[in-house]
This record gives structure tokens, C-alpha cells and sequence, in this order.
């Protein structure tokens, strides 16, 4: 490929967790049709977003780490979806271990025995749900520049770990109160040498917001704080409106420090909580097993025969000599009086045996001009984030811009009004005559009949949208079906029997019944819904905030969920 | 070096495919300065002869210099008077390259590429770089991860960011650290088919690596020591011995060498340095060496009591750390600026230098401002004694700090990152003037515009009449150097081309 601008490999290699993604289950309740890795994103595949960002970087050695059941949907996209395959590099590999639940967690995901033959140096750890516009080998660069010297040698096992957190609030649009956060506590890298462009901290506690909400709860509004964690950072700065981005640059040892500590469940909170401590809790790292970890047996051992001389070497070698590093503690302290005094108020207390590696992580600025870095779990994110990359005009320089705003085979009828700027319609698209779109994502397949008003809604694959329908700030699943008045007579009576039969006692029900034949108050109108995959809505249905999904997906694929419309309804 | 001649191109335009806009407006500037130039030839103005108005220069320069080196100094400095953006490239060239017969094709080349208009007739000199030395200023400093060859091994790759950030910093600690890379970069080397390790590796495989490791800093003297040796290692070998156990002998081979020339080098340099330090001595260092700090840690174990003064500058305060990790041995330390020098020299009975590289002319080059340490030690009669392994030995010659150097970034002089309200770092006098008027961030804006706007150090980018020049090293006469200590025991500076030819040129 004639990639003058292709980057170097970083040397490691990438997971990416497609996990099941609960909070998004109107869309993903059958993982095994439709995971939640493979849900759109502004007409791309959700698991597009890391795999292009770790291309971005120079990664190709990338694994995709998924329950069973998704597997087959997930490796049938990965062979035959444009946007995927037009992915340079070779085709990452779908792992989808035995013992993996949807209910699994990351780390215990980590502890498996077909991950951990998986993971043969340093790693990066994303999950599927990530989007960024941040240029992942800037924070690379920072990750691999920081790292303690001679952390060049994969085997080494000083090198510290790199988390990315970014700011909940400050993004008109995209920010919401209701966003999930962490708790984060960052005391700031010793002054580097020369000014450092990014905020890189090092962190010392973190935790869901879940977490120290239970435990303000159990200490009576307080965060009880180690006096230790004073003694060692005089500086620390607590966040709780960052979240944790759930990219983990990690070294090779992490997997056996993983796998050591059964009890650990998931990545961000237990993995990386219980080393952000361990850096400061005195005797935390043994209890851990971190000093075995990390004083374990070198894994590579290339050296051949001499390799004990090399160790020590390595041990000793450019740190040392770092015109720019102190020497760690002398060997032997000389018992001074005034070198204890000394000791005692400047320096840091004398080391244990293994210092353990520093956990770093990039906590993003909150600023508007920022570029972007969310996890998509939530249907309102995946809503504003789909909008936001439709905002973005081709020239953009942001990697997530797409090339047509208007894919060119798209049909579009007479009179029909698309805001170039905001909108995005994939191929393939039929919209009818005299439709309004503003601000939406119309995906690929779809059908949109005449007289249609689409304003911040985000369509995704094959939805069919019937005539007259307004839909304001809704989502449609897959193939879900949004009826509209039709023109022709005989559709019409079909609605105005079915409309009948379910004797509506839903509102908007009631409103279509009455005034069946009316031609302008039987539009349907939605506002702020989520529509299931596969689920049709019925004509003359008004609905807000609403949603829509039929009780039990697996009947229901595909046929007519007519019948459940009445009922969901007068259940929500 | 000249079979790098053809990857190195290559990368260079690979990295020119990937520049920064500040990059391009200086391209775009030469471009135009091409075209006048190629008018003038047409012109039938004199292009060839513009070389010569800088002829008094260069006499001065032949004078001062050794043969060989004049001619390249020469160029480099013609080119750098007129031309700051082609003359950037020659004069890397110039100090990196060992006299190879591509030095030879490149510089004629480049000349005539180069407008030769006389430097009067340039209609805006470029604002970021000091013109007298603006040869040794960098193509391209802080290189992304981007811009750089696919073809560069991920050890070497995280090392050039660690050698660029200062994480590892100094001439013998950037050695070891990049052998050891290369060990990893040469594991991972396969011999493609039709082609023998010994015709491949070097020209393709380890050329990218050293190519970047430049790129990110200029190479040190005992870093090109031992490229020199890693080649000549490599090309010797027998061609028809197994892969793997060719490059298991290079590592090996490379580990004797890190433990031959530097760790045991080390210990025998300070075992013998410590004997200068004597019960009551006070010695007085500069910024950190590893040597000097090993040197006055033994000594200090052997049970002497003695005093140390660490003289530090800005912006690496290096100092500091040698400070810190003397201090936490339990020794008597004193810190004390750069400007604090002539105090603390009075007390002092013995200087104690490193060296970033010991020339053959018996002049040392270290870090910027041990020249002024030793000329005030020598007032003082204080004896100045310089620890260097003979692998930071050099053929090379220079009589003052211009020809050989490295330029830093010059923003590393500034106090903090670049600020985000301008007015909080005011310049001079002009701050009251307009404070009001200040509140739009004037960091890019062009210069003559608004008038009204507050400049500050942080704008050296685009002031005319403000250059910032952070140089790395400078050179310390010979005269002030009363001993040399290095592994072949302790000998005089005018002695270090003997030393280099048994320890470097022989190898």
C-alpha cells in the first residue's frame, strides 16, 4: 500500500471488548443478530471507531474480544461491511473465548486462558463503545516517551500503565448531566525536563461514581483518605466529572498481575484502582502480588548465555546515567545523622524493594475546541454523537468526518429539503417528495416516504419511514418500520382496521381511531423515542419519550409486531 | 556512513510529506527566494560569485580549523549565512557525517540547488533561528509519531521519544540506551531471501533506526563511536553463519561492549578520579555527569570527607538531580545557579567536569556553560579534571562552540508552556501600554498588525526583533584542562587524539 505517511508500529497489540452494552438493549437485546459492537454510529459500525483509531496509531495487531453468540454477526460485518473493509491492514481476528458471559467482567475477561494466549506484549485495552477524534498516537507518544527508560526492552517490567479520561461537561450537545463518571484523584508528574504539551497525571485513586457514592454512604457523607496518601503526594487533584474513556495502555505484565488477583472484576475499577493505590498504600503491592509480578522471571529470554550479566546491566544502564535522572537510593546509606535528617523531610521515604510502575493517565481539558473522546452507551449518546459527526463538513480535519454528507446514491425526491451541513444520508436512501430533514443520520437502505419530517433523529440501517410522519429527536433500530399515513385508500382502511382491532386505549391510539380517514391529524408523530429493531410503528401513533420494542424479541423478528403495539404502549 | 545515503533521503521526504505549517510558510519562503534567485541568473546577475562576499568569513573559519573540518565548516557556514532553511539540512550534515564521499555529491548538489543571492537582498530573514548558528539548527525537532519510517522497531521508536524529551539525557547514557534498542531491532530483523545479514541489515534495517534516533536529537559523539564499530561489527561478520546465531553473536557482542566501554569504563575512571578527592576537599561540579557522580560516591564510601558544590543553569537543571542523589548518599552538598559561579569557585579545590565529547584538539565539549566553570576554576588556580571514556572520544576538531553544537528547541527556554492569556508574561515595558487591549490571545498573529497587541517571550516565533537560541554544549580550551581521566589512565588534553586513534579507530 503507498503509505508514505504510514505510521511506525508502536509494538503492541489491541483488544478491543465488544461487551454487551446493557444500556443500549433497545437496540442490542439479541446480541446474536445485532451486538451492540455493530449498532451505527453515524452509519458506521460501532466497532469501526476503535479499530480505525488504532489504525490511526499504527496498530495492527488487533483482537477482537467478544461472547460467543456475537461472534458469527460480528465476523460476517467484519467480511462484508464497506466501511470495514475498506480498512487497510490485515483483518483484525475475532476471539470469542468459551467461559465468556455478556455478564462477564473486563478483567475477569483478561483472566481467561484464551485472552491471556493472546497477549504476548504490551497491549492496549479499548472497548468497542469508544469513540475519539483525539489522535491516538499523540497519547501514545506520551505513553511510550514517559515511560521509565530502557522501558524500550518489551521486557522490561518498570513500565507504567496510561488510562484516558475525559471531561462529562463543558461540549454543548454532547455533554449531559446524565453521563456516567468517575471518580478520579491525580497527583501531577514530577516537572518533566521540558514541557510536556498534554496533561498527563499520574493517578493515585479511582473509582465509579457508583462506588464512592456506596462508600459516602457507608462513612456518612465522607470520603475517608489515607493519611499515607498525603504523606507521599502533597498535591492531589480530585475529579468527578471526568470518565474514564476505557482505554488502558498497558504493559505486558499487567495480564499476569490479572490473572494472579482472582477478585478482580473489572478493568477500570478494580485493576487500575487497586495499582493506583498500591503506588502509595504501603504494603498494598505485596498483598497484591505486584512485587512477584514484577520481579518475575524475565519472559523473553533472547539473551542467550549471558544473560545474568545482561540483567544487571539493564538494571543499571541508562537511568543511571541519565544526566537528567537521580540515581535511585544509594545501596548503602551511610548512617549520618544529617543524612537521615535530610532523608526524612525532602526526600521520599527509602523505596520498597520494587517501586511500582506509575499508573498515568491523560485527563482531557474541558473545553469546547477539544477534540472528541466519548463512549457511546447510552441511546442519547449514541444519538448527539451520531449528530455531531454529521455536523462535521467533509473538509474537516477530524479523522471521523465523512467524505459525502449526501451519499451520491442516494435518491432523493422533488422538493425534498436535507440540511446539506448537519444531516448525513448513507447510500442507497430513497426519500419521497416534499420531505424536511434537519440535523439527522439517515442510514444505509433506508425508505422515506413523501412529506416525512426528520428533524435530529438518527435512523439506522433499512428503516422505512412511511408517508406525512414527523419524527423529532428519535432513534430507529434496524429495519424498524414507522408507518405514516398512506395515500392510497386501501392501506389506509388496513391501518384503520388494525387500528380498530387493538381498540385503542393508548393515547395515541385513541387519536388515530377517532379520527381515522382525517388526512392531517392521523400522522404519526414521534418525539424523543427509541424504536427496537425490526419493530413497526403504527400510522397515526403520537408518542413522547417513548420505548418502543416488543416484549419478546426472539418471536418477533421480522414478523408483524402490530399486535404488541397496543399492549407495549399501555405498559410504558 | 555514505550507503545512508540512499534510506536517508528517502526519510527526509518522507518527513517533509509531514510538516507543520510553520514548516511549510518556511518552505514557501525559500521557494521564493529559489525564484528570485533563478531570475537573477537569468538575468545574467552573478550567482556564483555570492559565495565569495562571505570570503573573509570563511578565511577566518580555514584559519581557525584543521583541514579537514574547515571545508565542511566552510559550506555550512556560507550556506548558513544566506539560506536558513536548505543550510539547516547541510549543516546537520556537516556535523553528523565523518567526511564520506556522499558529503562530497551532497554539498555541490545542495549549493547549486540553494539560491546563492547575497544575504543582503533577502527580503525577510527567518524569525526562529540565530543566523550565525544557523546551521546546526534541526530539520525537524519532536518528530510525531506520524511522520516517522514504518520500518522503525518500536524499542528504537520509544527511545527517540525518550532521548527528545530529555527522559534519557546525556552522551553516555544515550549510548547504552540505544544499543540496547538496536539489540531489540536486530532480534526482530529477518534477512529477507537472496541476501546475506551482513550486506542487509546495516543498509537496511539499522539505517532507519539510526535515521530516527537523529531526527530526534542530534547524535552524540559516543553514539556515532559506537555505530561506527556496531557497522564495521556487522559487515565483518561470515557471511554464511546462521541467521539467529549472527544475531545472537551481535548482541552478544554489543552487551561486551556496553559492559567494555562504559560499565567497567566507569568504574575504573572513578576509582581512579576519586583518588583527586582528598579529606577537606570542596569540589565544585557542573550539571550532572554520571562519571563525576560515580566518582564522588566512591569516594565517599572510601570514608573521605570532603565537600561538593553543584553549579546547575537552566533549562535542564540537571544539577538537581546529581544534588538530590549526592544528598541522599549522606554527602555535604551545596547548590548553588549558574549565576552564583563566582562565589562558590573561591572555595573550591578541585573542578570535576563530564564531558559530552572530548575533540582532538584537546578541547572538551560538554554542556553549555562549563567553559565559563573552567575559565573561572583556571583564574583561581583551581585544578579542572575532566572523567570521559575514551568511546566519547572524538576525531573531530573545533576551536569555539559555532561549528559544532546543537541547537535545542528554542521554547524550552521559556519558563512554562505557552501561556493561555498573554498578558500574564509581559515583556519589558510595553506591558502597561496596553493591558486593555491585550485580552485576544496574540500568540500567532502576524506582526505587524495590531499594534495594540502585547508581545511576550512566548511570541518569538513571529517577533522581528526577539531571537531565543538555546544552545546545548560549548568548548572549553584546552589550557584550562589541567588532566583528562579516562580508561588508559590520566592524561593531558593534548594527548586525546592518541587515545582516540587506540580506542575508536582501531576497534
Amino acid at each position: 500500500m503507498p503509505h508514505a505517511t504510514h505510521p511506525p508500529s508502536p509494538g503492541l497489540q489491541a483488544l478491543v471488548l465488544c461487551g454487551p452494552g446493557l444500556s443500549l438493549n433497545t437496540f442490542t437485546s439479541t446480541p446474536s443478530t445485532l451486538p451492540k459492537c455493530l449498532l451505527p454510529i453515524a452509519n458506521r459500525p460501532m466497532v469501526w471507531y476503535p479499530l480505525d483509531w488504532c489504525h490511526r496509531m499504527g496498530i495492527y495487531d488487533i483482537t477482537l474480544v467478544t461472547p460467543a453468540d456475537a461472534a458469527p454477526p460480528l465476523e460476517a460485518v467484519l467480511r462484508s461491511h464497506p466501511v470495514l473493509t475498506s480498512l487497510s491492514g490485515p483483518r483484525p481476528e475475532v476471539l470469542a473465548p468459551k467461559g465468556l458471559e455478556m455478564t462477564s467482567g473486563t478483567a475477569e475477561l483478561l483472566r481467561l486462558g484464551e485472552v491471556q494466549r493472546v497477549i504476548k506484549g504490551d497491549f492496549v485495552v479499548l472497548s468497542c463503545d469508544f469513540v475519539s477524534e483525539v489522535d491516538g498516537s499523540r497519547v501514545l507518544q506520551q505513553w511510550m516517551g514517559l515511560n521509565p527508560s530502557l522501558a524500550a526492552s518489551s521486557s522490561s517490567r518498570r513500565k507504567g500503565g496510561l488510562a484516558v479520561y475525559y471531561p462529562t461537561y463543558g461540549r454543548e450537545g454532547i455533554s449531559s448531566k446524565k453521563d456516567e463518571t468517575d471518580f478520579v484523584a491525580t497527583v501531577p508528574l514530577p516537572k518533566p525536563n521540558v514541557m510536556l504539551p498534554m496533561g498527563i497525571e499520574e493517578v493515585v485513586m479511582v473509582m465509579p461514581t457508583d462506588t464512592l457514592n456506596d462508600t459516602l454512604d457507608e462513612n456518612k457523607q465522607a470520603l475517608p483518605i489515607r493519611q499515607t496518601l498525603l504523606a507521599k503526594h502533597g498535591n492531589v487533584k480530585i475529579r468527578t466529572k471526568h470518565r474514564d474513556a476505557h482505554v488502558y495502555f498497558l504493559p505486558l505484565w499487567v495480564k499476569e498481575f490479572v490473572a494472579r488477583n482472582e477478585k478482580f472484576d473489572s478493568i477500570s475499577e478494580d485493576v487500575l484502582g487497586w495499582w493506583a493505590k498500591a503506588g502509595w498504600q504501603a504494603g498494598l503491592a505485596a498483598k497484591l502480588g505486584m512485587d512477584e509480578v514484577l520481579a518475575g522471571k524475565r519472559s523473553t529470554d533472547d539473551e542467550g548465555a549471558n544473560a545474568g550479566s545482561v540483567d544487571e546491566e539493564e538494571e543499571v544502564d541508562a537511568t543511571a546515567l541519565s544526566s537528567t535522572k537521580s540515581a535511585p537510593v544509594a545501596v548503602r546509606q551511610s548512617p549520618q545523622a544529617f543524612a537521615t535528617r535530610v532523608r526524612t523531610s525532602t526526600a521520599p521515604p527509602p523505596r520498597p524493594k520494587l517501586a511500582v510502575p506509575p499508573l498515568l493517565a491523560y485527563m482531557q481539558p474541558a473545553s469546547p475546541t477539544q477534540p472528541l473522546i466519548r463512549r457511546i452507551d447510552t441511546a442519547p449518546q449514541l444519538a448527539s454523537i451520531s449528530l455531531h459527526i454529521a455536523r462535521l463538513p467533509p473538509s474537516d480535519p477530524s479523522p471521523l468526518a465523512h467524505e459525502h454528507k449526501i451519499h451520491p446514491s442516494a435518491s432523493i425526491g422533488q422538493q425534498t429539503r436535507i440540511s446539506q451541513e448537519d444531516c448525513l444520508i448513507a447510500e442507497n436512501v430513497t426519500i419521497g417528495i416534499r420531505c424536511n430533514i434537519k440535523e439527522s443520520v439517515v442510514g444505509p437502505n433506508c425508505e422515506i416516504g413523501s412529506n416525512v419530517r426528520l428533524t435530529k433523529c438518527v435512523l439506522m440501517d433499512g428503516v422505512v419511514v412511511g408517508d406525512g410522519v414527523q419524527m423529532v429527536g428519535c432513534i430507529a433500530g434496524k429495519r424498524a418500520r414507522v408507518e405514516g399515513t398512506s395515500t392510497t385508500g386501501a392501506k389506509g382502511s388496513e391501518v384503520e382496521v388494525d387500528g380498530a382491532a387493538v381498540k385503542g386505549k393508548g393515547k395515541g391510539k385513541q387519536k388515530a381511531t377517532s379520527q381515522s380517514g382525517g388526512e392531517e391529524d392521523d400522522k404519526t408523530k414521534l418525539t424523543e423515542c427509541e424504536i427496537a429493531p425490526f419493530f413497526v410503528v403504527e400510522a397515526g401513533t403520537e408518542a413522547k419519550g417513548e420505548t418502543m420494542k416488543a416484549f419478546d424479541p426472539e418471536g418477533e423478528i421480522g414478523g408483524d409486531g402490530e399486535e404488541d403495539v397496543g399492549d407495549e404502549e399501555d405498559a410504558e | 556512513m555514505a550507503e545512508q545515503g540512499g534510506p536517508a533521503a528517502q526519510s527526509k521526504a518522507v518527513d517533509e510529506s509531514k510538516v507543520s505549517a510553520a514548516e511549510l510558510k518556511k518552505r514557501a519562503k525559500a521557494d521564493k527566494q529559489a525564484r528570485r534567485a533563478a531570475q537573477k541568473e537569468q538575468e545574467g546577475g552573478p550567482a556564483e560569485v555570492a559565495p565569495a562576499t562571505n570570503g573573509a568569513h570563511q578565511e577566518h573559519l580555514a584559519q581557525a580549523q584543521g583541514v579537514q573540518q574547515d571545508q565542511k565548516g566552510k559550506v555550512a557556514h556560507a550556506k548558513g549565512l544566506q539560506q536558513p532553511k536548505p543550510s539547516k539540512q547541510g549543516g546537520q550534515e556537516a556535523k553528523q557525517d565523518r567526511g564520506g564521499p556522499s558529503q562530497a555529491q551532497n554539498i555541490p548538489l545542495r549549493s547549486r540547488a540553494a539560491p546563492t543571492a547575497p544575504s543582503k537582498e533577502l527580503p525577510k530573514k527567518d524569525n526562529t533561528v540565530v543566523e550565525l548558528l544557523s546551521h546546526l539548527y534541526p530539520i525537524q525537532r519532536r518528530p510525531n509519531l506520524a511522520g516517522v519510517s514504518k520500518d522503525v522497531h518500536p524499542a528504537v521508536l520509544a527511545l527517540g521519544l525518550q532521548i527528545s524529551t530529555y527522559e534519557i539525557c546525556g552522551s553516555s547514557a544515550r549510548c547504552v540506551a540505544m544499543l540496547l534498542a538496536f539489540k531489540e531491532a536486530i532480534q526482530a530483523y529477518t534477512t529477507p531471501r537472496d541476501t546475506s545479514l551482513p550486506r542487509h541489515l546495516v543498509s537496511h534495517h539499522l539505517s532507519p533506526q539510526i535515521d530516527h534516533l537523529r531526527s530526534c536529537r542530534p547524535l552524540a559523539e559516543s553514539m556515532g563511536n559506537a555505530i561506527r564499530w556496531l557497522k564495521k561489527l556487522i559487515v565483518e561478520l561470515d557471511p554464511d553463519k546462521l541467521e539467529h546465531e549472527a544475531k545472537d553473536f551481535i548482541c552478544e557482542e554489543i552487551d561486551r561492549f556496553v559492559h567494555e566501554r562504559i560499565t567497567v569504563t566507569d568504574q575504573a575512571i572513578a576509582a581512579s578520579a576519586r583518588n583527586q578527592i582528598r579529606t577537606g576537599s570542596v569540589v565544585l561540579t557542573y550539571a550532572k555527569s554520571a562519571i563525576v557522580e560515580k566518582t564522588v560516591l566512591q569516594a565517599h564510601e572510601q570514608g573521605t570527607r570532603f565537600r561538593v558544590i553543584v553549579v546547575d543553569s537552566r533549562p535542564l537543571f540537571e544539577g538537581k538531580r546529581l544534588a538530590t542523589s549526592l544528598m541522599r548518599a549522606g554527602l555535604e552538598v551545596q547548590y548553588v545557579p549558574f549565576s552564583g559561579l563566582a562565589h562558590v569557585v573561591k572555595d573550591a579545590t578541585l573542578v570535576l567536569l563530564g564531558a559530552h565529547s572530548m575533540l582532538s584538539n584537546g578541547r572538551l565539549q560538554s554542556r553549555v556553560g562549563t567553559a565559563s566553570i573552567a575559565l573561572q576554576a583556571h583564574k583561581a588556580d583551581v585544578p579542572v579534571i575532566v572523567c570521559c571514556e575514551s568511546v566519547k572520544f572524538s576525531g573531530k576538531v573545533a576551536l569555539d562552540s559555532i561549528v559544532l553544537n546543537e541547537i535545542a528547541p528554542p521554547e524550552e527556554l521559556l519558563l512554562s508552556a505557552v501561556p493561555e492569556k498573554p498578558h500574564t508574561y509581559p515583556v519589558g515595558a510595553a506591558t502597561t501600554a496596553a493591558v486593555g487591549k491585550s485580552a485576544a490571545t496574540g500568540k500567532d498573529a502576524p506582526e505587524d498588525d495590531e499594534p495594540a497587541k502585547l508581545k511576550t517571550l512566548h511570541d518569538w516565533n513571529s517577533a522581528a526583533n526577539l531571537r531565543l537560541l538555546n544552545p546545548m554544549y560549548d568548548i572549553t580550551p584546552a589550557e584550562y584542562i589541567r588532566m583528562v581521566i579516562c580508561e588508559y589512565g590520566s592524561v593531558p588534553p593534548s594527548s586525546v587524539p592518541v587515545v582516540h586513534r587506540l580506542a575508536n579507530e582501531g576497534m
